[in-house]
């Protein structure tokens, strides 16, 4: 079991196996570094995640230790598609499965909690939530209006009238795409 | 020794390094308390996302959103413009056209393979560049360079530059390239070289003499088709240094109908042509044996052979009497009387057939079936094939155009009748 610390004062600690825990690469890799070591006994503290969020992660990666690890997609090209940048472009295929559905924060006053959870997931490279999270956030800003989005992610217009004018010149061709 | 000297500080500088890890992380915490003090604000700068993130959530978006969410802030603008590169692209099977019809302006037009219009702008200079435009989609059927300055050195640069999110399978110049270098254009074909398949000079003006040559067109890589049949303001005998190693890249082309139409290519030589002849002999010759007695299922179009036409247009080392002397042995040679020319000159040309392999190849002069292959520029309403191969299978293609509008077919500039301009007797 390895134990996890929050970064509030004073910290929440939690104890998950070492199975589900390194279903995080950042943690897996510092485990594989520290090897020898007996990291049991030594809270790993996170400086980028509160108790709230890492009981959710917690949560996350229990539910989904025994996860067949993710298969290396087959590449699967036609003969004449160049090699360098496939990875990059494929539009990634991300369905969020029916527990993580109901697991993620989705209500409209937990948000913030939604994007604290993807940030410890970018933090700790938990690549699978990372995907499912930004999948469900792409859902929701999908259809939606400027404004919505800007107020959806806390994001604040910097925009000048005239900057932004122009702006709506420049990407009015895009309509029809 | 010194082996184990080594192996020994390889060793030590290991421990080293674990042990500095391990106060690293053990520093932070005392009695299991952190300390160290956060930075400002940290806790809510976690009410945003950070780019990471933010880039993952833009990728599941649909392209024309991504470019409206440029509006939301600066720094989503330029978190936008900074992963674009890297964004799946949305692919368009269709074409994409550029015209200038004034100095300084360039219209662009992208249809879908129906030849639904799906976009259309035109680009000045202090307006949008092409970049921003090419930054979300992919074009991968047909590109065309019409009317005006339409390819020149500052959009074909912008295009290169946008490598990624070109690839056109066949590339049409039918415009002005008065301000078109052989550098840039050659920098353009190395570009598309993954995909490109045909390429087409069909009425291009003002192409200088040094902007083709065997370099250029080689840039392409392995083509299936290729026109070089510039509108010669410059001279009336045009002379690119086009020869037998253009020629021969082809002999390779395995599609279905491949066509090598060039005009006034001084390097091509009746050996060459003789060299050509062999190369395909020895692929169609030698597979047709191989799969005798294999069944005929695999033949598209029965009635029609898969046509490998070579025409050679005031191209100086090639007459009918030197290719006839080169490999006369080869080819079987077929007159007919000339329709379309008021001249009553009989049209020679020499031919070979594979049965086997429902193969033909073709050897014209100064022929104006050429006209079939050219590319119609793309316009709403024809469909990509109907661009592509309208006039070449005309027959059976309008039976599944039923629904189409007539009367717009009948506008695109094909027809030999209709289009004074263009009539071939003029130019060549």
């Amino acid at each position: 079991m390895i134990q996890l610390c929050s970064n509030d004062d004073p910290p929440v600690s939690f104890t998950v196996p070492r199975k589900a825990v390194e279903l995080s690469k950042t943690i897996k890799t510092m485990l594989e570094d520290l090897e020898g070591f007996d990291m049991e006994q030594t809270p790993i503290p996170l400086p980028n995640v509160d108790a709230p969020t890492l009981e959710l992660i917690v949560k996350w990666v229990e539910q989904h230790q025994d996860d067949p690890p993710p298969v290396e997609k087959p590449r699967v090209e036609d003969d004449d598609s160049d090699d360098s940048d496939a990875d990059d472009d494929q539009e990634p295929e991300v369905v969020i499965p029916e527990w993580d559905k109901k697991f993620l924060p989705t209500d409209d006053e937990q948000k913030n909690q939604l994007f604290k959870l993807l940030n410890a997931a970018n933090y700790l490279e938990i690549k699978p939530l990372l995907d499912i999270g930004c999948k469900y956030v792409a859902d929701k800003i999908s259809g939606q209006t400027v404004e919505w989005v800007r107020d959806y992610l806390n994001m604040e217009n910097d925009y000048t009238p005239e900057e932004e004018a122009k702006l709506k010149e420049e990407i009015a061709w895009a309509e029809g795409l | 020794m010194a082996a184990l000297k080594a192996e020994n500080a390889r060793l030590q500088a290991e421990n080293d390094r674990l042990r500095r890890v391990l106060t690293d992380v053990c520093g932070q915490i005392v009695c299991g308390q952190l300390t160290g003090k956060l930075p400002d604000k940290f806790l809510e700068q976690f009410n945003q996302l950070p780019d990471r993130p933010l880039e993952h959530v833009l990728r599941f978006l649909p392209a024309h959103q991504v470019v409206q969410m440029r509006h939301v802030s600066h720094k989503f603008d330029s978190l936008i413009k900074k992963c674009s590169k890297t964004m799946p692209k949305k692919e368009r099977n269709g074409s994409i056209a550029f015209k200038s019809y004034n100095t300084g302006e360039l219209s662009v037009e992208l249809f879908d393979h129906c030849g639904r219009r799906i976009t259309e702008t035109t680009l000045t200079g202090n307006k949008v560049a092409l970049s921003e435009l090419l930054r979300f989609i992919r074009i991968v059927g047909l590109m065309y360079f019409g009317e005006g300055l339409s390819a020149t050195n500052k959009v074909l640069d912008q295009l290169s530059k946008a490598w990624l999110t070109i690839r056109p399978e066949m590339v049409v110049f039918a415009g002005d390239f008065s301000r078109t270098s052989r550098d840039t254009l050659r920098a353009f074909l190395v570009k598309v070289e993954p995909s490109i398949r045909r390429l087409h000079f069909q009425y291009a003006s003002n192409m200088a003499v040094s902007i083709l040559s065997d370099d250029v067109i080689g840039a392409a890589g392995r083509l299936d088709s290729l026109i070089v049949m510039p509108v010669p303001w410059y001279s009336r005998r045009p002379a690119y240094n086009i020869g037998d190693d253009t020629l021969l890249a082809m002999a390779d082309a395995d599609h279905e109908s491949s066509y090598f139409l060039v005009k006034g290519c001084s390097g091509i030589t009746p050996g060459g042509i003789r060299a050509f002849v062999q190369m395909w002999m020895k692929k169609w010759m030698k597979r047709g044996k191989s799969k005798a007695g294999a069944n005929s299922t695999g033949y598209r179009y029965r009635y029609e052979w898969d046509r490998c036409e070579l025409t050679f247009y005031q191209c100086a080392n090639v007459t009918p009497a030197a290719v006839e002397e080169a490999c006369g042995d080869l080819l079987k040679k077929e007159t007919t009387a000339s329709v379309s020319s008021k001249e009553m000159n009989d049209q020679v040309l020499y031919f070979i057939e594979c049965n086997s392999t429902n193969r033909r190849l073709e050897i014209r002069f100064n022929s104006e079936s050429f006209r079939s292959h050219f590319v119609t520029e793309p316009r709403r309403g024809i469909a990509l094939d109907r661009l592509i191969y309208g006039r070449l299978f005309d027959d059976r293609v309008e039976s599944e155009m039923e629904d189409e509008d007539e009367e717009e077919d009948d506008g695109d500039g094909f027809d030999v009748d209709s289009n004074d301009d263009y009539d071939p007797m003029n130019y060549f």
